[in-house]
């Protein structure tokens, strides 16, 4: 069977040229529709959706432990929680330049990391060394109890502090 | 490849078609279509036994190493424990002692990825096929030029006081300012004086990426701070 | 001796034997370029090869060395892998195992780690080298490409490796590392929380670099390195110093 004759593009709509090429747009779409949610899919699989790691929320104690000037290393949950004349607010201890743990120097009152020597102030704002940001605060709140319990996944803005 | 004709390709778009020849192939000559002058050998034994060798003697010299040479094994991991210094392994110290002069995001994201960007361009980038000699037939203006934007590299990572890359990147200028007046001098001057433009910036980048995986590797201690290479143990 | 002679002779003119080797004794060209052509591993090669690329200086040698660093550290990974159990204390117990109690294990672990750093190591010179031999040169341009993906695939093998013994080194190196990696732009948070399995270096980071490191990376290295090998044996096998000008192959 001759082939039907040439068409310039410009009589016809593009999308109909001819059946087969119709046919051949809507089967690379298919397949492209199909590459591209297989890739989102499976994206999706990797990301994990129950975690097991341990909670991120501690209890630190009663407000009346936190006097003015009082500051409390949690090792286990890397936290500072530190009392101040309005109450009692919480420190991240984890270094924001790539994640060493910090330690508190009391003799100089200030928050050091030993990996590049950054130093951060009680407030958790950077004095010296490469960290980009401050200390992120924590977020305290108090349960049913009267304990005060501290949320290390829960950051609040800087300077909140909470009123026991 | 010596200069050959070019193909003459008479191209069918009808999938049907079968064609009547596809290449004649003289009985005294190779199947290659396209051959250079030069002496071919066999491949079964030469390079095959080449490769063996080269083989075993990867396999004995690493063999040996290991015998010599314990990788390490610390304590086991502690999240709550920092080591002092945290390193990160070898070929990723240049990239920590950045660390020390930039922000992470520079240093650790941004400088990156324009390295491996410039490695890719390389084949694709023009001047990689045409460069010559960086002083051939060049006038007053170049050496201008260069002196600007190699002083302008040095001030720029001067200001940020990174050090392991603004004084090699001065002693590279000074090398390819040696290199000028190359011809009359010894073999070396020679030798310098015919390294192109993007030669002498890959040299830069071998010279200055060495010398920042040196420090990092035995020159920083606790707090990242400078220490003497014989006063730490190293690991790998 | 003329008796062993005559038995190999009669095994190699057995029906046996020629249903598997279906060339002759490799003494004359025929059966030279035979042994090349027919067999599945060897026929990456051409039958033929420019007499130039034998000589030490033609290349170094330098991507071999990376190629039998790469067999080698397939063989020793392997191997250790019988004694590995990716998970968090195990693996550090295995470590201490492979060293102490397992024959051989403490040669076998020093193999992989001297082959890796070898590995890395020998893929930047080969790197150096074909830049300034100008191999890269039309039509090897996008082989120059590949080769910067097998460098990263490389140095991706090597550091997913690098946590498997977790232990001090390990996990911070990896801590370091991928705290870097959240600071890209857009996609930083998302990528390490991906990497990692979760918000900290953790059991599920050290399996999902496990797989990383003994089964994606290992088959994507693979794929390139058959890639980049057959490209430049398509493109007259390997170039080193450039003698003449290059010359772009006119197709009317």
């Amino acid at each position: 069977m001759p082939d039907p004759p040439e068409v310039s593009l410009d009589e016809k709509d593009p999308v109909l040229r001819d059946r087969r090429d119709f046919l051949t747009r809507i089967g690379l779409g298919a397949c492209t529709a199909a590459a591209v949610g297989s890739g989102l899919v499976t994206l999706d699989f990797l990301e994990p959706k129950v975690l097991f790691e341990p909670p991120t929320s501690f209890r630190a104690g009663s407000p009346s432990d936190y006097p003015d000037g009082t500051v409390r290393f949690n090792k286990e949950e890397k936290a500072y929680v530190i009392g101040c004349p309005g109450g009692v607010y919480a420190l991240s201890a984890v270094c924001t330049h790539l994640g060493c743990i910090t330690r508190f120097l009391s003799d100089q009152n200030v928050i050091a990391c030993p990996c590049h020597g950054s130093r951060f102030d009680l407030e958790g704002s950077v004095v010296e060394g490469p960290a980009p940001r401050p200390l992120p605060w924590l977020e305290v709140g108090i349960d049913p109890s009267g304990l005060l319990v501290v949320d290390t996944a829960i950051t609040v803005a800087h300077g909140k502090v909470f009123k026991a | 490849m010596s200069s050959l004709p070019p193909l003459d390709l008479i191209e069918s778009a009808d999938p049907l078609a079968t064609p009547r020849r596809v290449a004649l192939v003289r009985p005294d000559r190779r199947p290659a279509v396209r051959t250079t002058d030069e002496k071919y050998v066999m491949t079964f034994p030469n390079l095959i036994v080449r490769e063996v060798i080269l083989f075993q003697l990867v396999v004995v010299g690493l063999a040996l190493a290991a015998i010599a040479f314990d990788a390490p094994l610390e304590g086991i991991a502690n999240p709550l424990e920092t080591p002092n210094p945290a390193k990160a392994p070898w070929y990723f110290l240049g990239l920590q002692e950045l660390l020390h002069y930039f922000p992470p995001v520079v240093a650790g994201v941004l400088m990156p990825t324009l390295v491996i960007v410039a490695l890719v361009v390389i084949p694709y980038a023009r001047i990689n096929q045409t460069a010559g000699p960086l002083w051939a037939g060049a006038g007053p203006r170049r050496a201008l030029a260069l002196a600007a934007a190699t002083g302008a590299v040095v001030a720029l990572f001067g200001v940020f006081q990174c050090w392991p890359i603004a004084v090699p990147t001065a002693g590279i200028a000074l090398a390819m300012f040696a290199a000028r007046r190359g011809e009359q001098g010894g073999a070396f001057r020679r030798l310098l004086a015919k390294v192109t433009l993007p030669e002498w910036i890959m040299i830069w980048f071998a010279v200055v990426a060495t010398i920042l995986t040196v420090i990092g590797t035995f020159f920083r201690g606790p707090g990242w701070s400078f220490v003497w290479p014989w006063s730490h143990p190293l690991a790998f | 001796m003329p008796a062993l002679d005559t038995a190999f002779r009669r095994l190699r003119e057995s029906d046996v034997y020629r249903s598997i080797v279906r060339h002759g004794a490799a003494s004359t060209n025929r059966n030279r370029s035979l042994l090349v052509f027919e067999n599945l591993f060897l026929h990456v090669h051409p039958v033929k090869v420019r007499e130039k690329t034998l000589r030490f200086t033609h290349t170094y040698w330098l991507g071999g060395i990376a190629l039998a660093c790469a067999l080698i550290l397939t063989a020793t990974g392997v191997l250790l892998m019988f004694y590995y159990h990716p998970s968090v204390p195990q693996a550090y117990r295995d470590m201490k195992e492979l060293e102490f109690v397992v024959d051989n294990g403490l040669f076998l672990r020093n193999m992989h780690r001297w082959a890796a750093h070898l590995m890395v190591f020998a893929t930047f010179l080969h790197m150096m080298r074909v830049f300034f031999h100008r191999a890269y040169r039309p039509p090897r341009q996008f082989n120059w490409v590949i080769g910067v993906v097998l460098l990263i695939v490389t140095l991706l093998l090597s550091y997913t490796g690098y946590l498997l013994p977790w232990d001090q080194l390990a996990f911070w190196g990896v801590s370091v590392g991928t705290n870097m990696a959240k600071e890209a732009p857009l996609v930083g948070e998302k990528s390490r929380f991906l990497l990692l399995g979760g918000n900290i270096v953790s059991e599920n980071a050290l399996l999902r670099f496990y797989v990383l490191h003994c089964v994606v990376l290992p088959v994507a290295l693979l794929l390139m390195l058959s890639v980049h090998i057959g490209r430049f044996h398509k493109d007259g096998g390997v170039q080193g110093p450039p003698e003449e000008p290059p010359q772009r192959e006119e197709v009317r």
